[in-house]
C-alpha cells in the first residue's frame, strides 16, 4: 500500500521535467517507470526490476531521483530476497561454499534454521499455490466421496453372523505366548529355588562342594561336571558327608571313611560328565553303610524322609577341615563355586570371587550377606556386650527431646494435665508437643 | 582481753573428707549419616565401653541427634553444662575431650593471675586499728 501512494505522487513529479527536447525517450522513460510502479508488482520485484535497468540496460534510460533514491540503499535482507528470487541456491549456501571452497561444503544446508520471515512471506504471496490448492482440495474430496459410497455399499451386504464358524479368528496372532507349553518352554533353575540360610547347611554345601571336586580332581575328569547331577541319592550323600578333608592338595585331600566307600564313591564319580549314575552305585552305597560305624553322628541327623528337605535332614558337618582349603587355583576356584552356589543358592559376586583365597572365606562371605552388620550405631551399640553389662550407661535409639527430659523426671504428667485443664491443649491429643 | 575467734562448724567442702567428681553425666551425641561423627561413631564402639567401665561415678547417655554434629555434653553437680562440639575428630581426641570434660569442675574458665589461690579466709584476721599494742615510731 505504501508503495502505491508514492507511486502516484512521483509519476507526477517526474512528468512535470521533461528531458530535453527528447520527445521519444521521455515516452519510454514514462512508459519504464509506469511499468516500475504497477500497483501489483511486489517491492522487491519492482527493487529487481529497477537494478537490472540501472545496471544493465542504457545509460540513456531516464530514472527519476526519487526512484534512484529508493532503489540505491539497498538493504541486505532485500538483496538476500532477490538473489532468492532470481537464484536457485540461497545467499548462505552460496557464502558457504565460497568459505568451504568447494561446490559441495560439509554441514547443514542452511545453518540459518530454515527460511526468515521474510522469505516465508515471500512464498506465501505466491499465487501459483494458491491455483494449485484448490484442484488438490476437490481431488481430495472425490476420493473421500467414492469411499463414502464403498462403505454405504458394504453396509447394506452386512449379515449378522449366529454361529462363530466361518467367521474371522480374533485374538490369537500365533505368538509363543499363545501356544500351549511345550517341552523346551519348562525351566529349571540353575541354583536353588530357596537359599541356604541356616549354617550348618552352608557349612553342608561347601564340604560337599569341597568332597566332590576334590575326587574329580583325583579322578583326574573335568571339575564343572560335578554340577550335571544336581543331588545326589541319600546314601551317596551319606557317603560324601563321612568323607573328610585334609587340607594340602586338593587332589588328595579326601579321607574316605572306608575301603568300600571309597570304592563307591569313585565308581560313582567316573560316571559322572559322561553319563547320570545307575542303580548300581546305590546298592554298593547300601552295602557300605553298614561297615561305617555312625553311632556318633547320628544324633545330627533328623529322621526326615521329606525330599523337600535339604541335605536329607543333616543339620552340620563332621569336621572342618574343608574350611581351610585354598582356592588359588582358578579353574579349583570356578568349580567349587560353581557347584557351591548350585547346592546353597547363594550367588557370589565377582570382587568377592577374585578375593576369596579359601573356601572358609567363601562361607564366611555368605554368612556375611545373610546376618549384614547393623547400619545404625543405636543397633550395634544396643547388641554390643560391653555396653549392656554396664549399669551407667544408656543407649537411646531415637533422638532425647524436651519432653523425653520432662518424661523422665517425672513431670510430664503434670505439665500435660495442666495444659489439659487450661484448654492450651487438645483433650483428644495423647502427648503433648514441645 | 584476747581475741576471740567466731565458733563455726566446718563447712562441707568437695574433697575434704569425700570427694565428688563434679561431672555426673556425660551425653554423646552423634549423627548415622554425616562424615564428621566417623570418629565419634568410632569411640562410641570401641573407646567408649572402657571409658564407662573406668569411671562408673558417671552416667553416660549415648543418643543419636541426626544432621548435626557430633557433640559431648558433661552435666556438672553445681547443675551447670558444658558442651564441646567433637566434629571430624578422631577417637583418640575424641577421648581426651571426655576426660576433659569428666575432670572438669563445671564452673566457668577464670583467668587465674594470683600464684595462690585459696578460698579459706586468712588465719590472721583483718587487721583493726583498736587491737594490739601502740608501736612506737
Amino acid at each position: 500500500m505504501r508503495c502505491q501512494a508514492r507511486t502516484t505522487t512521483h509519476v507526477t513529479g517526474c512528468l512535470d521535467e521533461p528531458p530535453n527536447g527528447n520527445h521519444e525517450t521521455f515516452l519510454k522513460v514514462a512508459e519504464v517507470r509506469n511499468s516500475c510502479h504497477t500497483t501489483a508488482m511486489r517491492p522487491s520485484l519492482r527493487l529487481l526490476n529497477l537494478e537490472v535497468s540501472s545496471l544493465q540496460g542504457s545509460r540513456t534510460l531516464y530514472v527519476c531521483s526519487v526512484c534512484r533514491q529508493e532503489a540505491r540503499p539497498r538493504p541486505l535482507v532485500a538483496r538476500q530476497f532477490l538473489r532468492n528470487a532470481s537464484n536457485a541456491t540461497p545467499i548462505t549456501e552460496r557464502v558457504r561454499r565460497k568459505i568451504w571452497g568447494t561446490d559441495n561444503p560439509p554441514g547443514l544446508k542452511d545453518p540459518y534454521g530454515g527460511e526468515g520471515v521474510l522469505e516465508r512471506k515471500f512464498k506465501k504471496d505466491q499465487p501459483a499455490r494458491q491455483e494449485e490448492e484448490p484442484e488438490n482440495l476437490a481431488q481430495t474430496s472425490e476420493q473421500t466421496q467414492v469411499e463414502n459410497e464403498a462403505e454405504l455399499a458394504s453396509a447394506e451386504a452386512y449379515e449378522p453372523a449366529t454361529t462363530w464358524e466361518g467367521l474371522q479368528r480374533v485374538g490369537h496372532l500365533g505368538r509363543w505366548s499363545d501356544l500351549p507349553p511345550s517341552e523346551a518352554d519348562a525351566y529349571e533353575s540353575f541354583m536353588l529355588k530357596k537359599k541356604v540360610t541356616k549354617k550348618g547347611q552352608l557349612s553342608l554345601a561347601a564340604h560337599q562342594a569341597a568332597v566332590e571336586v576334590s575326587l574329580m580332581h583325583s579322578l583326574n575328569k573335568p571339575l564343572s561336571k560335578v554340577c550335571d547331577v544336581v543331588e545326589h541319592d541319600k546314601s551317596v550323600f551319606k557317603m560324601l558327608w563321612k568323607c573328610k578333608i585334609q587340607p594340602g592338595e586338593w587332589k588328595q585331600a579326601v579321607v574316605y571313611p572306608s575301603k568300600e566307600a571309597e570304592k563307591a564313591l569313585v565308581y560313582i564319580f567316573e560316571q559322572i560328565g559322561g553319563q547320570p549314575e545307575s542303580a548300581v552305585a546305590e546298592e554298593t552305597a547300601e552295602e557300605v553303610e553298614e561297615a561305617v560305624d555312625e553311632s556318633k553322628w547320628e544324633d545330627l541327623v533328623a529322621e526326615v524322609n521329606d525330599s523337600n528337605v535339604p541335605f536329607f535332614g543333616y543339620a552340620d558337618v563332621r569336621d572342618k577341615g574343608f574350611l581351610s582349603l585354598s582356592l588359588s587355583d582358578p579353574a579349583t576356584k570356578f568349580a567349587f563355586l560353581k557347584r557351591f552356589s548350585q547346592l546353597s543358592g547363594h550367588y557370589l559376586p565377582d570382587p568377592v570371587v577374585h578375593s576369596v583365597a579359601t573356601v572358609g572365606q567363601v562361607v564366611e562371605y555368605v554368612q556375611s550377606v545373610l546376618n549384614p552388620k547393623p547400619k545404625k550405631l543405636a543397633d550395634y551399640l544396643a547388641n554390643s556386650q560391653g555396653l549392656q553389662n554396664l549399669p551407667n550407661v544408656k543407649v537411646f535409639t531415637k533422638k532425647q527431646k524436651p519432653m523425653d527430659r520432662d518424661e523422665e523426671l517425672g513431670r510430664k504428667k503434670v505439665i500435660e494435665a495442666e495444659l489439659r485443664s487450661r484448654g492450651l491443649i487438645d483433650q483428644k491429643c495423647k502427648r503433648y508437643q514441645h | 582481753m584476747p581475741v576471740q575467734g567466731i565458733r563455726a562448724v566446718t563447712t562441707a567442702r568437695n574433697g575434704v573428707g569425700a570427694f565428688i567428681l563434679p561431672c555426673k553425666r556425660l551425653d554423646f551425641h552423634y549423627c548415622d549419616w554425616a562424615g564428621s561423627s566417623r570418629g565419634m561413631v568410632a569411640f562410641l564402639k570401641n573407646t567408649l565401653p572402657s571409658f564407662a567401665k573406668a569411671n562408673p561415678q558417671i552416667e553416660i547417655r549415648v543418643s543419636p541427634r541426626p544432621h548435626k554434629h557430633p557433640v559431648i555434653k558433661g552435666h556438672y553437680i553445681n547443675g551447670r553444662e558444658k558442651a564441646v562440639c567433637v566434629r571430624n575428630l578422631e577417637p583418640e581426641q575424641i577421648f581426651q575431650k571426655a576426660n576433659l570434660l569428666k575432670e572438669a569442675s563445671g564452673e566457668k574458665l577464670k583467668r587465674t593471675k594470683k600464684p595462690v589461690t585459696s578460698i579459706n579466709e586468712s588465719v590472721r584476721g583483718i587487721w583493726s586499728p583498736y587491737h594490739g599494742d601502740l608501736k612506737s615510731v
